[in-house]
């Protein structure tokens, strides 16, 4: 489980390096790995584009090639993800079914369980438990928030004063 | 022989009657949003409409009325409350003191005033519990019917007072409204036909989706999409919408292989564009040139950096269906300024019908909702 979630923290670290937001995930099946992924939201100019959902993507695209039933896929597979999926990315594993869900840090502002939790919306809902390395997790996000994000138009406010 | 002609037969004719069908449904549907002579309601937040929520507190009635502005100010000092701000603090002889559950330790609200304002211990003939509204009214109405049971503060927001007015949109941003929504079932209709899609009588609208993304500063039409979800469940038609718009940014994810060079225009596929445009001769389609950072670093570069679209922001969707929970945070994520719906979708609607997304405060965007085309 930690080495797991210790590779999505790469994957994280990566994102980080590439000015992404630093998430990361990893979808494994009996403990092996069938897809990872991390946040390029800014590379793609898509703000969907968050570590689960490329994740999803490339299963869907393996069940394709392989002619396999994704549906029946998606049921065997454990998410691991650096931080706490959003609102969107639960939504979007709820209605795959997936088993389980295991983060990192929670994510306050946008949480699919702490914000509003997704589980309301569905008769199906995956185990979730949080908190596999979340100071790490944390730490990386601090990072990122620290600087600013390149990809965002000068505030406009901002930039009267500056004149 | 004649055994193996009639099947192929028989079949091309259900066929036909089925895109019959369909087509029909959307000439009334285009045809009835035309012809609506309401205006489009907002979607707000339930404190908007909700019954008045109320806090008990203790009311003290003041032997002296004297005393009455010596007393507020003393207790303004002592036992501010900063929550109930819209509240005043008297009403003829009788005075706000707390909300009942300031007292919990203490034997009686006299002894909560001997702890807390000895000076005010003989100002009182009596005390009450009364019950108060807890939360300041948001627009006149309300303000009316919070004064029936505490006299309130308010001061009316000229904005909401608009969207609660039933009259917020004026007729020509009305007709542009409904455009565009026309386009969206056109969007349907052209997928429909172009994917020969089996559509079931009884789901014609359950399991379609067509979604229109516009401009409204140039006045045009960035991107459409049509929902895909058999296909893949994550192409809803708002994430493919998004997406869309991406492709104008030089970005995008799916189906990027036939894009066209003019990215602009990558927003909508140019088969469709071609059917759209005779359609609505008086709709522009197309982006605002995307402006990348390279545009800007380089020399030649000299207009504004945050003149460039970033992601959806000040984008208006047009929706035939109301989205669900992954497609509103979706469209939260990209910033869409309005969203506007035909249809309520009781299954998993996250703007109205099973939650209201868009009205939780937590999130770092907020974007407005409309719907009533119909």
């Amino acid at each position: 489980m930690v080495d797991f979630m210790k590779r999505a923290l790469e994957l994280a670290t990566e994102a980080l390096v590439a000015q992404e937001v630093p998430v990361g995930c990893v979808f494994t099946i009996e403990e092996n790995i069938v897809a990872e992924s991390r946040n390029c939201v800014n590379i793609t100019h898509n703000p969907t584009r968050h570590a689960e959902i490329n994740c999803i993507d490339f299963i869907l695209h393996y069940c394709k090639t392989n002619k396999i039933d994704y549906k029946c896929y998606f049921t065997n597979i454990t998410v691991y993800v650096t931080v706490e999926p959003c609102i969107m990315c639960a939504a979007a594993l709820q209605n795959l079914k997936v088993k389980e869900v295991v983060y990192g840090c929670t994510n306050d502002r946008f949480g699919g369980k702490t914000v509003l939790d997704v589980s309301n919306f569905c008769d199906h809902s995956y185990e979730l438990t949080g908190n596999l390395l979340s100071i790490e997790a944390m730490c990386l996000l601090k990072q990122f928030y620290k600087g600013t994000n390149p990809h965002a138009p000068e505030s406009k406010i901002k930039k009267k004063k500056d004149s | 022989m004649s055994v193996e002609i009639e099947p192929p037969v028989k079949k091309a004719k259900t066929f036909a009657n089925e895109d019959d069908y369909c087509n029909k449904i959307i000439d009334k549907c285009i045809e009835d949003i035309k012809n609506s002579q309401k205006n489009l309601e907002p979607v707000l937040s339930d404190d908007f409409q909700k019954s008045i929520p109320l806090i008990k507190v203790f009311v003290g009635i003041i032997k002296d009325p004297k005393d009455l502005s010596r007393t507020v100010l003393m207790l303004n000092e002592k036992i501010p409350l900063k929550e109930l701000q819209h509240l005043k603090r008297i009403r003829k002889k009788e005075v706000i003191l707390c909300p009942t559950n300031f007292i919990i330790g203490m034997s009686s609200i006299q002894q909560y005033i001997e702890c807390n304002v000895e000076e005010l211990k003989d100002t009182f003939q009596y005390f009450k519990e009364l019950d108060v509204p807890l939360s300041p009214p948001k627009v006149k109405q309300q303000f009316k019917e919070w004064n029936k049971i505490w006299s309130c503060n308010f001061h009316p927001n000229v904005y909401l007072e608009k969207l609660v007015s039933g009259n917020f949109f004026a007729p020509t941003e009305l007709n542009l409204h409904r455009t565009y929504m026309e386009i969206a079932f056109e969007v349907s209709r052209w997928y429909i036909l172009h994917l020969n899609l089996n559509t079931n009588e009884d789901d014609v609208f359950r399991n379609i989706n067509s979604a229109v993304i516009v401009d409204p500063t140039t006045q045009s039409v960035v991107a459409v999409s049509f929902d895909n979800r058999d296909a893949n469940p994550l192409q809803h038609s708002s994430m493919l919408a998004i997406d869309n718009v991406a492709k104008t940014q030089n970005g995008g994810v799916w189906s990027t292989e036939d894009i066209n060079p003019d990215r602009t225009l990558s927003g909508i596929s140019e088969e469709l564009l071609n059917y759209l445009k005779p359609r609505y001769p008086s709709v522009r389609f197309g982006a605002r040139k995307f402006i990348s950072k390279c545009d800007i670093s380089s020399d030649e570069y000299n207009g504004n950096p945050s003149d460039g679209p970033y992601l959806c922001t000040g984008y208006y969707a047009y929706l035939i269906r109301e989205p669900c929970v992954m497609c509103s945070m979706a469209l939260v994520h990209a910033r869409v300024k309005r969203i506007f719906f035909c249809f309520d979708n009781m299954f998993d609607g996250a703007l109205k019908s099973k939650s209201k997304l868009h009205t939780i405060s937590s999130l770092n965007h907020h974007f407005e909702v409309f719907t009533g085309f119909l």
